[in-house]
């Protein structure tokens, strides 16, 4: 009986058909992300990747020895080579975010951005990581079938009308798993840090001046108040890791998340990362609020030009 | 016929969802046990077994940013280049509290390079980074002689009242690397 339920509710869970709008918008946040990323890294595509990086190949491939996927492995080393995978790399993110060749560009885009971490991977954090595990699964995911060119083609060859066609959420849930670990496993490091138990743990974090972005408010770091933040953020982690899956709360630890992020954001410098996280938000978003946005919009933009291609994408 | 192509149909269908599930149980386990803390005998089997799979796709992680301790003294890396004519110097690891907003974005890989450098662990990087920074600090007429990694630090007190006053730098010599003419190709 148990066993019955359980297999009743994995199969609900991972493969009752919903609009894929969720992924699809995701995908869009996701391909930004990865174009920012590279974009930031763009003045030192050689210094971190070239032939005479910081950190040469062998170096590399001795300090975390093992078979991994990696084009710098097969490809020549030359700066000719090496920048014209970063140019490929970022014309694919961009595909993927319009949506062009979806598929596709979801598995260079991932081959691409697994290569460029496992080259290196002395200079990564917490949101370079996010980004290729997730990419990982969004191969899997019909993250075109909503918002995207391919879909406006298949519009147009008469392969598709208008209603987006429901889709097996599997992958989608599988990254949104990934982002509820990222939470939890945060939180359950931290049970182990005295620092993070006894509340002084923001206390060491805001006085590192290699991460200060803006200045933080003076009364936000006297002991009390550290000790709220500090034990906060860990109450936050948990319930992102474990209460995001109750529906009734899901918006409001949404909301909470993202002020946290962007709390961060402003005062911590570590570019990209609170994006790449907030980036899966969008797929605990109800598939019928998305559309019931869409609605609104395509509300606003009737009667002006575009109209047409407007209700296609939305 | 067309009822052979449905249960062929139904078939494939079934085989699909039996590979989905197994895909999905396998990635979901393995990746729990991966990343959360959990030491125990049968967790550490299973990061064994699932280790070369992960390191290959790309699907290790780990998510301790500030955990379980976090950093608790300031921090960075420089360099002293002594030439070929016996003049020294400093070169510092861009270092972000000296940087504008704009560069910060563009430049902190550096501080989680310089980061990683102070970590003993990482000690098969200082050749290669001492090699770097001699190319970089060369020129034909005076090559680099030696290049020493030189770590400064100063330590976060919490003082009363939860005020804080830095505490002095101390420096701890990294690595000491002779430059090779080779090096500087």
């Amino acid at each position: 009986m148990i066993i019955k339920s359980l297999t009743t509710a994995w199969n609900r869970f991972f493969f009752a058909e919903q609009s894929p709008t969720p992924i699809a918008l995701f995908r869009i946040a996701y391909g930004t992300a990865v174009i920012a990323t590279l974009w930031l890294l763009r003045p030192d595509w050689l210094a971190w990747y070239g032939p005479h990086a910081w950190i040469s190949l062998p170096t590399m491939q001795a300090l975390e020895p093992g078979r991994r996927l990696n084009l710098f492995t097969v490809i020549p080393q030359s700066d000719a080579w090496i920048n014209g995978l970063f140019w490929a790399f970022l014309g694919s993110a961009m595909l993927l975010t319009i949506g062009l060749l979806t598929r596709i560009n979801a598995v260079v885009v991932f081959l691409c951005l697994t290569s460029i971490q496992q080259r290196n991977l002395f200079i990564l954090h917490g949101g370079d990581t996010f980004l290729r595990v997730t990419g990982f699964f969004l191969i899997f995911a019909p993250a075109g079938a909503a918002f995207s060119v391919d879909r406006l083609i298949r519009i147009w060859r008469g392969k598709e009308g208008m209603c987006v066609r429901l889709r097996s959420p599997w992958a989608q849930r599988m990254i949104q798993i990934q982002l509820a670990l990222l939470y939890l496993t945060s939180f359950c490091w931290k049970l182990k840090g005295s620092a993070w138990l006894q509340g002084t743990a923001l206390f060491y974090v805001y006085h590192l001046d290699a991460l200060k972005r803006f200045p933080v408010p003076g009364w936000l770091l006297n002991p009390a108040m550290l000790k709220v933040g500090t034990w906060s953020a860990m109450a936050l982690e948990f319930s992102l890791g474990v209460l995001i899956w109750v529906k009734d709360l899901r918006y409001i630890l949404l909301a909470l998340g993202l002020l946290f992020h962007l709390s961060l954001e402003y005062s911590l410098n570590i570019p990209m990362f609170q994006w790449d996280v907030l980036s899966a938000y969008i797929l605990f978003v109800d598939p019928a609020d998305i559309t019931r946005a869409c609605e609104w919009i395509r509300r606003r933009t009737s009667g002006k030009s575009g109209k047409s291609l407007a209700s296609a994408l939305l | 016929m067309r009822k052979e192509t449905y249960s062929n149909r139904v078939q494939l269908d079934r085989a699909k969802r039996v590979t989905i599930n197994l895909f999905l149980g396998f990635h979901i386990l393995f990746i729990a046990c991966w990343c959360l803390p959990l030491d125990t005998a049968l967790v550490t089997l299973f990061r064994n077994l699932v280790r070369p799979y992960f390191v290959w796709a790309g699907l290790f992680q780990s998510w301790d940013t500030f955990a379980p301790t976090p950093w608790s003294a300031n921090s960075y890396v420089q360099a002293i280049v002594v030439y070929q004519d016996g003049s020294r110097k400093i070169w510092l690891f861009p270092r972000m509290e000296q940087l504008s907003l704009r560069e910060r974005y563009f430049k902190e890989r550096y501080r989680k390079f310089a980061e990683n450098l102070q970590n003993d662990r990482n000690d098969a990087l200082w050749p290669d980074v001492a090699r770097y920074i001699a190319r970089a600090n060369s020129t034909a007429a005076n090559p680099a002689k030696t290049v020493i990694l030189v770590q400064e630090s100063s330590v976060i007190t919490p003082g009363a009242q939860g005020s804080y006053r830095p505490e002095p730098w101390d420096q701890h010599v990294l690595y000491g690397y002779g430059v090779k003419p080779e090096d500087l190709r």
